[in-house]
């Protein structure tokens, strides 16, 4: 098997404050590792550091072999990783299809004005992770929390991505809609997509993944299958908000 | 030199003033108030219509430009600012709209043409072969007083610290039960008197026409950037060296050169270093 | 790009609207129009940089000046011919588009509109002072030469270039790049997260609406024949840019075009009642309520309009 993403002792300071503290950690390709830590643990800096959005203080960070560090996002994007936000950020006054039409560009200026928008992708992307046909048409202003999750989930796959790093797909959505992106993780899981999920809703993360990496203060405090790492004690502690 | 540090002193102390109300704006509503410079120009023909046209005492003169300056930046705030609702590019355009009008109503008033202010006290003093006319060493004094009554104002008294407590953590106040509209019309209202007092002393340093509303306004932005947003100190420092570079630009390369390199200034420094010198803000 | 048999329609009813125009009205309305066409330019090119990315410029005199003197310094100084000087005009003030971007790579917002407006002032004082015997210092330039004569061939040309540059604007703007250069305007941190680089679509913006630019002003100071600094390099003039782009409605291309007109026809429809200063006071008044009424614009307007009598029918 061949390593998706591989992280190798990665540290990034904020002044005083370290995020991410020698962790290191490798994802084979076609695996649903779960990343879990309690609040504040850095687990977003883990994603944002992988994306480029910041850079590490030191350690190396390799996708499918090749060392991504010096790479800006969206050269890093074109490469197969892309990402989801905690927050959804939507082009605000785009219509759902007009969202989904700029993750499907290319990042070619002389190919945006000569190639028009592929709009059957568009649809089949809308309608993968939930949406009807009517919806194209609405605006970020007029979609439920979940629906903006939706929205982030398609045009972040549009992106064509080999490896998708979720961030707290499941927070604000109702039961029925975490079943449907759960779902619609597992087809992708099918399909031969690499993932990195961070979620505090474990029992919705538990059937997503192959095993769980644990992280505190930016380190790593366990690694192993899902049960094992949430019965570790160090674990327990660190959500209790207790010292391990 | 000693020449230099006298002129120096004197300017920087003017600049400063100028862009102390413009900082309080800028710092606490987070909005860019374009219209800052209509209060120098406004605060300056109130001053030229009481004092020198109807012959009223000087202080009283400066008083009713403060005055209006209050009045004009409470209805700015009511009336403009608060229904755009924090919309910054919506807040910037309309203030920069306002100030055209305002110009355009000033020319309606007064007339294209400049006028001379008469100097706030006449005379002049000689030291070290410079002129100091006493204006503008009033004006330069008066600059440090307000500014030091401003800086313990914000420092020591609660609504200075409720001004504080907004321009850091909008939120934060607001839970903390920090009434931040009050706190808005008073740093409005203080803002516009600022500018308006600025504006006589400005006017009597140069001359009063409608469109000398511009430079200032730049000016002060400059030092506001500058220095780094919410810094009263920054500011003060960055009054002095925008100052004291004019004038020794002024003296040893070419008058016509001075707003050249205050410009690059901006340019250079926002570029570089886009919090500015001294500032804390994020951006 | 979906266009409908109704774009054809409309385009092609404001270009023979346009082209009947001299057989219409007066010459000295034709001579307003000839500013309404040169307005809608410059507002084309601000909304291209600023309407679409959200980087608010103050400044856009700036590039209109480097078009302007570069073709009038050419021309009049060197005597190069307008076919050569106006291309290099337009070169000169991409290459001040690209100075413009320098700026927006680090600061955004607020701080960006005074990068702006500090360029202007810059510039404004520069030409005064470096090289005056090129510039023509603080008096400007007379007698650069003119390509027309009359008002009815400066309304043709006018009416040409704008109808080129917004049609062109228009067919470019319905593209994926539309899209893209909007979509940086609503948040460039979702851009970058779709793959795509922000850094070269603000470039391609700042570009395009520099070329725009340089094009109108060298276009402008050939119809003129003069060239004034205090003129050019105003707040007014920015300001009426700004106002021209916002009224008629941001991040479209005719509404930039109805601002123009509507901006243009206020002032002088005003003239004959409001001979004197009063005229910009109530110009200004209501370009102030119709921003803060609707600050999508008079298209917005009627959009609505339109939506709401399709309703009814």
């Amino acid at each position: 098997m061949t390593q998706a993403l591989s992280i190798t002792n990665l540290v990034k300071r904020f002044g005083g404050l370290t995020a991410t503290d020698d962790l290191s950690f490798a994802i084979e390709d076609g695996e649903s590792v779960g990343l879990i830590g309690p609040n504040g643990a850095g687990k977003t800096t883990v994603f944002s550091q992988i994306m480029g959005e910041h850079r590490q203080t030191s350690g190396n960070i390799h996708l499918y072999g090749e060392e991504i560090s010096s790479l800006t996002t969206a050269a890093r994007i074109r490469r197969g990783v892309s990402r989801t936000y905690q927050v959804p950020r939507p082009f605000s006054e785009m219509s759902v299809a007009e969202n989904i039409r700029v993750g499907l560009m290319p990042d070619n200026i002389w190919r945006m004005i000569v190639e028009g928008p592929n709009t059957e992708r568009e649809l089949e992307l809308a309608l993968s992770v939930g949406f009807a046909e009517s919806d194209l048409q609405r605006t970020p202003a007029e979609l439920s929390m979940g629906d903006l999750r939706k929205l982030e989930m398609a045009r972040t796959m549009a992106t064509g991505p080999k490896v998708m790093l979720l961030d707290e797909v499941f927070a604000g959505l109702t039961v029925g809609e975490i079943a449907q992106i759960g779902d619609l993780i597992q087809q992708m899981r099918g399909d031969g997509m690499t993932f990195l999920i961070v979620s505090h809703d474990l029992k919705a993360l538990e059937p997503l993944v192959d095993r769980a990496i644990a992280i505190n203060y930016g380190a790593m405090i366990a690694e192993g299958t899902f049960t094992e790492v949430i019965d570790n004690e160090a674990v327990r502690a660190s959500y209790l908000g207790g010292v391990a | 030199m000693l020449q230099i540090l006298i002129q120096g002193l004197l300017l920087s102390g003017l600049y400063a003033l100028l862009a102390m109300g413009f900082t309080l704006i800028f710092s606490i509503g987070r909005v860019l108030n374009l219209a800052y410079g209509s209060y120098l120009l406004i605060g300056g023909y109130v001053y030229f219509q009481f004092s020198q046209v109807m012959g009223m005492p000087k202080l009283a003169g400066v008083a009713l430009a403060a005055i209006v300056g209050v009045v004009m930046g409470i209805a700015k705030f009511r009336l403009i600012v608060k229904p755009l609702k924090g919309d910054h590019v919506a807040v910037e355009i309309s203030t920069l709209i306002l100030a055209v009008v305002l110009q355009a109503a000033v020319v309606l008033v007064f007339g294209d043409s400049s006028k001379i202010l008469l100097p706030i006290i006449p005379g002049v003093k000689w030291l070290a072969g410079t002129a100091i006319p006493y204006s503008n060493l009033f004006a330069a004094i008066a600059s440090w007083l307000i500014l030091i009554g401003l800086y313990l104002f914000v420092r020591t008294t609660h609504t200075g610290r409720a001004m504080q407590a907004v321009s850091m953590d909008p939120k934060g106040a607001a839970i903390s039960g920090i009434d931040s509209d009050r706190v808005n019309m008073i740093t409005w209202a203080i803002s516009g008197a600022l500018g308006a007092v600025a504006g006589v002393f400005f006017a009597s340093y140069t001359q009063l026409y409608p469109g000398m509303w511009v430079g200032p306004l730049i000016i002060a932005v400059a030092v506001v950037i500058v220095g780094g947003i919410g810094s009263i100190i920054g500011t003060l420092i960055v009054a002095h060296i925008v100052g004291f570079m004019e004038v020794i630009v002024s003296a040893w390369i070419a008058p016509e050169l001075r707003g050249v390199f205050t410009m690059l200034l901006i340019i250079v420094v926002l570029v570089a270093r886009p919090r500015g010198l001294f500032g804390r803000e994020e951006l | 790009m979906g266009l409908r048999w109704y774009h054809f329609a409309l385009w092609g009813a404001f270009i023979v609207g346009l082209a009947l125009l001299p057989e219409l009205v007066s010459k000295g309305t034709l001579r307003t129009i000839i500013f309404a066409n040169y307005l809608a330019i410059f507002a084309i090119s601000w909304d291209v940089l600023s309407g679409r990315t959200g980087y608010i410029s103050f400044g856009h005199p700036f590039l209109i000046g480097i078009g302007a003197y570069t073709t009038a310094i050419l021309t009049k100084r060197f005597g190069v011919p307008v076919e050569v000087s106006i291309p290099i005009a337009v070169l000169t003030t991409m290459a001040g588009g690209l100075i413009v971007l320098l700026p927006a790579l680090r600061v955004k917002g607020s701080y960006f509109a005074m990068i702006t407006l500090a360029f202007m002032e810059l510039i404004y004082q520069l030409v005064q002072v470096v090289r005056p015997d090129l510039t023509g210092g603080t008096r400007g330039m007379s007698g650069v030469p003119t390509l027309t004569r009359g008002a009815v061939n400066g309304f043709y040309l006018s009416a040409f270039l704008m109808v080129s540059v917004a049609l062109t604007m228009w067919l470019l703007m319905r593209t994926r790049l539309g899209t893209a250069l909007s979509a940086v305007g609503m948040n460039e941190e979702s851009v970058r997260g779709s793959g795509l680089s922000a850094t070269r679509l603000k470039m391609v913006a700042f570009l395009l609406s520099a070329a725009i630019a340089g094009l109108g002003g060298a276009f402008y100071i050939h119809y003129l024949g003069t060239i004034a600094p205090r003129a050019l390099f105003e707040i007014n003039f920015a300001f009426t840019i700004i106002v021209a782009a916002l009224i008629g409605g941001a991040s479209t291309i005719i509404g930039p075009v109805i601002g123009a007109f509507f901006l243009t026809f206020l002032l002088e429809y005003l003239r004959p009642y409001l001979p004197g200063a009063e005229r910009y006071l109530i110009y200004g008044g209501v370009a102030l309520l119709l921003y803060m009424y609707q600050p999508r614009g008079i298209y917005e307007v009627i959009r609505q309009g339109w939506a709401r009598v399709r309703g009814l029918a």
